[in-house]
Order: structure tokens, then C-alpha cells, then sequence
């Protein structure tokens, strides 16, 4: 048993440093080597601009449904007017950057896990190397840069959808003023909160474009690997952004704390 | 050109490479044998690099290039073009993108004289006319030609050829040996070429290196081979396997 659990602790190191490793080399490239516009635009386009509707779906909905659920507990207490900012503030710092990068880290790290490692068993990562060009430069700093700019952006737009959402629910609730309901949002939210969303939404940027990235340049066993290379992008992503949450809860709100 | 010295690599547990010594003479083509894994493509692979050794030299025009860091390697790869033996398309690109793609790289922007230089380096390869047509829709045998017009159109000084007939028809196999020979008259370049094919072999090589248990353990011209009284290499060639019904 200890040698089970003295192996298993190993491999996440050795895994951990293979991470650090491709941190470093996607850093200094981005540093050393022209970036390749064209690449990172499409990347863009493919990561952020491609994955608006499920980030505006699930913002929109949770965002609702958080402003029922806050309506049906605070009613019985009396504290309707507070709904507004519960949900406010949850969705900036917490619930807006976690949904958004799970979905993301579905959505785009999956992509990102098969499409290299698809390229890796049938040689074109090899092929990419023989022509001179570094697979760092050409396949991982795009798209890690295109995901460290969509996603501040995305957790923006879902976030919004999300205070958009619950506001037509809240507002529709009996004995909830609109003018209150806002008032309130205003009152318990302030920038603070705003640069809590998107820092978080950088990190876990990060997160899943090295996971995903790793996972794909490491594919072995042909068609298995490539079938395994996005779920263990995805599920190994997903965990890292829940509990790096929260670590990085406390640390901001170290620097960033909230309230009135 | 090329100067193997004691090469050695080992594979998780496996010593695949026990201490390679060869030599590729500039203009020369040679053919490196053997039989299924026995190193022939790992071989290969040492000589432009995407391999690093566990001991031992790899000298491109006498520069070791064993254990340079990727980055620095870009400049001897493009010495030295290489075709896979799927051919190894990038497959979102089309046939014109794909050979295209070197000479965008190295900096050529010239619309013009990239869309030249891809239809002659297809129309060397038998394939004028195909600039459109997706990696998908191309057999094995079309597969090789443009990754070989890919690997030549950067006008590499040396060509790697691994495993180049292999999962190919006979008559498409002879195409591609006709090919290869073609080009190293017309381009003048070193290539060596990794085979189990007699017939590859004794159509294209100058030399024949045969790697048996991870050495070269036969190195001469393809009728010295051919003629050669040596049991492993005669078992080789004839295709005995020792084994009986």
C-alpha cells in the first residue's frame, strides 16, 4: 500500500514538473519567437468567439436560477432586497469564473488535448520539427495566449448575462422593487469583485491551455491515446480550477477584500 | 556529410542502438537494413535530431548536433529534409498549404514564387495539377509524393527517407524508387533511405549499411552485399526466418 501510494506520489510530481517544464518554454517563446498573428487570431476566434453561446447559456441560467433560489430562502427572512447583491457578488467571485472555466476547459481543452494529440501519433509534430519550426512556438504559445485573452473576456460576458438574468427574475418576484433590486446590486458590488472575475478567469486561462497542451504533445498509443488525451484534459483541468478556487478565494480576497 | 560515432540509445529498458558507427559521404545515397525493429528509423530519426542519444555523436557537416537544444537544431534541420513514412501531412492544410509551409516559414512571402515553387516541386514528384486537394483525399502512395515534395522544396542539401515503400503496391512501390533515384540525379542531394526492401535497396543505394542488433554490421556497395557469403546477411536477403512447419 505504501509503495502504491509512494508511486502515485511520484508520478504527480514528475507530472507537476513536466508542466513547469512546458510553462517555461511556452514563457520564454513567447519572449524569444515572433508570435505567430494569424495563428493566435484564429485560436481566438476558435476558443473565445466560438464558445460564447455555452458561457452565455450557463452565465444566464445559473444567474436565474441563483436569484429563485436566493428570492425563495431570503422571502421567509425578510430580505428580499438582498438578492440582487448575493447574486452579484457570487457571480463575480465565485460561480461566473468556476462555471466559465469548467465549461471552457470542456469545450476548448478538449479541442485543444485531441488536435495535438492527433498530430502527435501520426507524425506531424515530428514533421513540424524536421522543417525548423518549434511546436512550442507554433502550437502551444497561440493558443495559450488566446485563452489567457477570451477568457477575462468570457467570465465578463457570462457574468453579466448571469446579473442580467437574475434581474428579471428578482424583479419579478412579488414584493422586490426593481429600483431597490438595483440599488442593492450597486451598493454590495464594486470593482473589487470585477477584478477578482477576471483575474481568476486569467489563471484558470492558464490552467487548462497548459493541461490540455501537455496532454496533447504527451499522447502515446495511437487511437487510444487520442481518445484518452481529452478526457483526462478535461477532467484533469476541471479539478485543478476547483481546487486551485479555492486557494486563490483566499489569497484575493486577502487582496481584494469584499463588502461594504 | 554525415558521421555516426558510437551511437548508442536505449528505449525504457531496451537497447535499441549499441554503438552505431557510420559514414555518409556527401552526394552519396545510403541505404540503411535491417529487419523490423531493429533500430533502422531510430537510426534516422539521431540524424536530424528528433532523437537525442544516450552516448555517442551525430556529426551534420562535422557539427555534433547530439544534445543541442531544439532551438539551435532548427538551423541544421534545414539542412536536412526528412520523409515520414505516412507522409505526415499536416491535415488542415491542403496540398498547396502543405508544401507551401517550409518556405513560409523560412520567410518567403511572395505569393508567386511560393505557388511556383510548390507546382514544380509536385510536378518533380509526378503530382502537377493536385495543389487543391485535401491530405484526406489522397492514397499512400500521393501521401509520400507530397510529403517528398514538402521535404524538396526548401532545396534541403540531404533527404531522410524512412521506410519509403512500405504499405505501397509493387507498382507504386517501383514508382517511388524511381522517384527517389530521379531526384538524386536531378538534385544532386545525400539522402539516405531506411528500408526492408531488396528492391528499394539495390535501386537507389551507392552503399548499404545492415543493422543487426543494434551495430552495423555490414557496410558496403549493394553487389558486395548481394554477393556476400555471411549467413545473417544472406539470411536477410533470402528471407530464411530459421523457422520450420
Amino acid at each position: 500500500m505504501f509503495s502504491t501510494i509512494g508511486r502515485l506520489a511520484l508520478s504527480f510530481i514528475h507530472y507537476l514538473g513536466e508542466l513547469a517544464l512546458l510553462f517555461a518554454e511556452t514563457v520564454k517563446a513567447m519572449f524569444v519567437a515572433p508570435i505567430r498573428w494569424r495563428l493566435l487570431l484564429r485560436q481566438v476566434v476558435e476558443i473565445g468567439f466560438r464558445s460564447q453561446l455555452v458561457v452565455a447559456v450557463t452565465g444566464g441560467f445559473t444567474g436565474a436560477v441563483m436569484a429563485a433560489q436566493t428570492y425563495f430562502q431570503f422571502h421567509r427572512l425578510g430580505m428580499d432586497s438582498a438578492v440582487g447583491a448575493v447574486v452579484s457578488v457570487s457571480m463575480f467571485r465565485e460561480l461566473g469564473p468556476v462555471l466559465t472555466g469548467l465549461m471552457v476547459s470542456g469545450r476548448v481543452g478538449a479541442a485543444i488535448a485531441a488536435e495535438i494529440g492527433t498530430m502527435k501519433v501520426t507524425e506531424q509534430i515530428d514533421a513540424l520539427r524536421a522543417l525548423g519550426v518549434y511546436p512550442i512556438d507554433y502550437l502551444v504559445v497561440p493558443r495559450v495566449l488566446a485563452l489567457m485573452i477570451s477568457m477575462p473576456l468570457l467570465v465578463g460576458e457570462s457574468v453579466a448575462l448571469a446579473l442580467l438574468a437574475s434581474h428579471f427574475v428578482g424583479t419579478n418576484m412579488p414584493g422586490v422593487s426593481a429600483a431597490y433590486y438595483q440599488h442593492q446590486t450597486v451598493l454590495y458590488t464594486d470593482s473589487s469583485d470585477i477584478i477578482m472575475a477576471l483575474t481568476k478567469g486569467f489563471f484558470f486561462a492558464v490552467l487548462i491551455g497548459f493541461i490540455a497542451c501537455h496532454q496533447g504533445l504527451n499522447t502515446k498509443n495511437g487511437a487510444v491515446g487520442v481518445g484518452r488525451a481529452p478526457t483526462e484534459a478535461v477532467v484533469i483541468s476541471s479539478l485543478a480550477i476547483l481546487i486551485s478556487n479555492f486557494f486563490l478565494s483566499f489569497a484575493l480576497n486577502m487582496i481584494f477584500p469584499g463588502g461594504v | 556529410m554525415i558521421e555516426v560515432r558510437d551511437l548508442h540509445k536505449t528505449l525504457g529498458t531496451e537497447q535499441v542502438l549499441r554503438g552505431v558507427d557510420l559514414r555518409i559521404a556527401t552526394g552519396e545515397t545510403c541505404v540503411i537494413m535491417g529487419r523490423s525493429g531493429c533500430g533502422k528509423s531510430v537510426l534516422l530519426k539521431h540524424l536530424i535530431g528528433l532523437m537525442q542519444p544516450t552516448r555517442g555523436e551525430v556529426l551534420v557537416e562535422g557539427e555534433n548536433i547530439a544534445g543541442l537544444p531544439e532551438r539551435k537544431l532548427g538551423e541544421v534541420r534545414k539542412k536536412i529534409g526528412m520523409l515520414f513514412q505516412s507522409g505526415a501531412l499536416f491535415d488542415s492544410m491542403n496540398v498547396e498549404e502543405n508544401i507551401g509551409f517550409p518556405l513560409k516559414e523560412a520567410g518567403v512571402r511572395d505569393k508567386k514564387e511560393i505557388a511556383d515553387r510548390v507546382a514544380e516541386a509536385l510536378e518533380m514528384v509526378d503530382l502537377a495539377g493536385e495543389q487543391e486537394k485535401m491530405p484526406e483525399n489522397l492514397s499512400g502512395g500521393m501521401r509520400k509524393r507530397v510529403g517528398l515534395a514538402r521535404t524538396i522544396v526548401g532545396r534541403p542539401a540531404c533527404i531522410l527517407y524512412d521506410e519509403p515503400t512500405t504499405g505501397l503496391d509493387p507498382i507504386a512501390s517501383d514508382s517511388i524508387n524511381h522517384l527517389i533515384r530521379r531526384l538524386q540525379k536531378r538534385l544532386r542531394v545525400t539522402s539516405v533511405v531506411v528500408t526492408h526492401d531488396m528492391k528499394t535497396a539495390y535501386h537507389t543505394a551507392d552503399r548499404i549499411a545492415y543493422l543487426h542488433e543494434g551495430r552495423i554490421y555490414f557496410h558496403g556497395l549493394p553487389q558486395e552485399m548481394h554477393e556476400s557469403p555471411d549467413p545473417v546477411v544472406r539470411d536477410f536477403i533470402e528471407g530464411r526466418s530459421g523457422d520450420s512447419d
